[in-house]
């Protein structure tokens, strides 16, 4: 057989390889297994912080909308739902099904049983700093369901 | 949630944070890990296919991550070739103001690759002397001497 070629430019391309989500699943459960699970929650959260940077200043000059924009665009990019009630001191996020999770259960990856640290710890370090904060209300193992809170963080210290 | 677009800087911070926790051991103990249990695709595809796993293989992967590359596989010169003319992982960390690169990102490449090629009978040779530009070639061949997998009837 004559030798084969292809030639593809970036262009040519959406930019959208879900198998990711299975190679930083492994990650977590390697995490976990090597340093525990704190180390996964620090992980995530130093990501987050260095990552999100430029979030996290949109967050602080524009508040929740930041978010919510943020949101919005990923599950689109990635196929799935995600409702949003937004408010102004308030964002709730409601998923019924992750669509990384879906991906990794059809493609037969082992989901880490940390992965909900990828919205708590995640959601947590973006809202480092700012006057927001973060909780996680429920969350679903098989599907990655969830639903998610941010507020305004004197709730949280009046509480 | 973090995108899959959002993973190559995760996985530039894994290394980044598995480097502060143990230095450079510890982040290829990882790529280990991974290689061996995340990589069983590759290793399947190349087993039965031979070369051609090869073949298949990044032509899935390299075109969702929207790669610039050429990939050549002359199954009669028993050789498969990736040239990566922008690497769209390196590329998207060297764009990033927030955060740099973990100085060993593309070091990873070579390992996990390796790692499951190597046993299967063939050689690999990374040139990743241009990574700092997002450009690298990536060659799998034979070993001389070695039948590969998928190959049945191929002497060398």
């Amino acid at each position: 057989m004559p030798k084969e070629v292809m030639e593809r430019r970036a262009s040519d391309n959406e930019y959208l390889h879900r198998d990711f989500h299975g190679a930083l699943s492994s990650a977590l459960i390697y995490l976990e297994e090597r340093f525990g699970p704190e180390a996964v929650r620090e992980y995530l959260g130093e990501f987050a912080h260095a990552y999100y940077a430029p979030l996290r200043e949109d967050l602080l000059a524009r508040g929740l909308p930041a978010i919510a924009e943020r949101l919005r665009r990923v599950y689109e990019t990635e196929g799935g739902e995600a409702r949003l009630r937004l408010t102004d001191d308030e964002l709730i996020v409601e998923v019924p099904a992750c669509p990384a999770v879906r991906h990794m259960r059809a493609r037969g990856y082992a989901v880490s049983p940390m992965w909900r640290e990828t919205i708590r710890s995640v959601n947590e370090g973006i809202c480092e700093g700012t006057p927001w904060e973060f909780e996680l209300l429920q969350y679903r193992e098989d599907t990655g369901a969830s639903t998610g809170r941010f507020f305004r963080r004197e709730e949280a210290d009046a509480q | 949630m973090i995108s899959c677009t959002e993973f190559i800087p995760a996985y530039s911070e894994l290394f980044r944070y598995l480097d502060e926790r143990g230095g450079h051991d510890e982040v290829v103990r990882f790529w280990e890990y991974l290689s061996d249990n995340f990589l069983h695709n590759l290793r399947d595809l190349v087993t039965e296919h031979g070369l051609r796993g090869c073949w298949i293989y990044w032509s899935h992967t390299l075109n969702e991550e929207a790669a610039d590359f050429t990939m050549e596989l002359d199954e009669e010169a028993g050789e498969f070739r990736i040239i990566m003319h922008h690497c769209p992982s390196k590329g998207l960390l060297m764009e990033l103001e927030q955060m740099e690169p973990y100085h060993d990102y593309c070091g990873h490449c070579d390992l996990l690759y390796r790692r499951v090629l190597e046993p299967l009978g063939f050689e690999c040779i990374a040139d990743l002397s241009e990574c700092d530009r997002a450009r690298c070639s990536f060659v799998v061949r034979r070993a001389a001497g070695r039948s590969a997998p998928g190959a049945a009837g191929i002497e060398q």
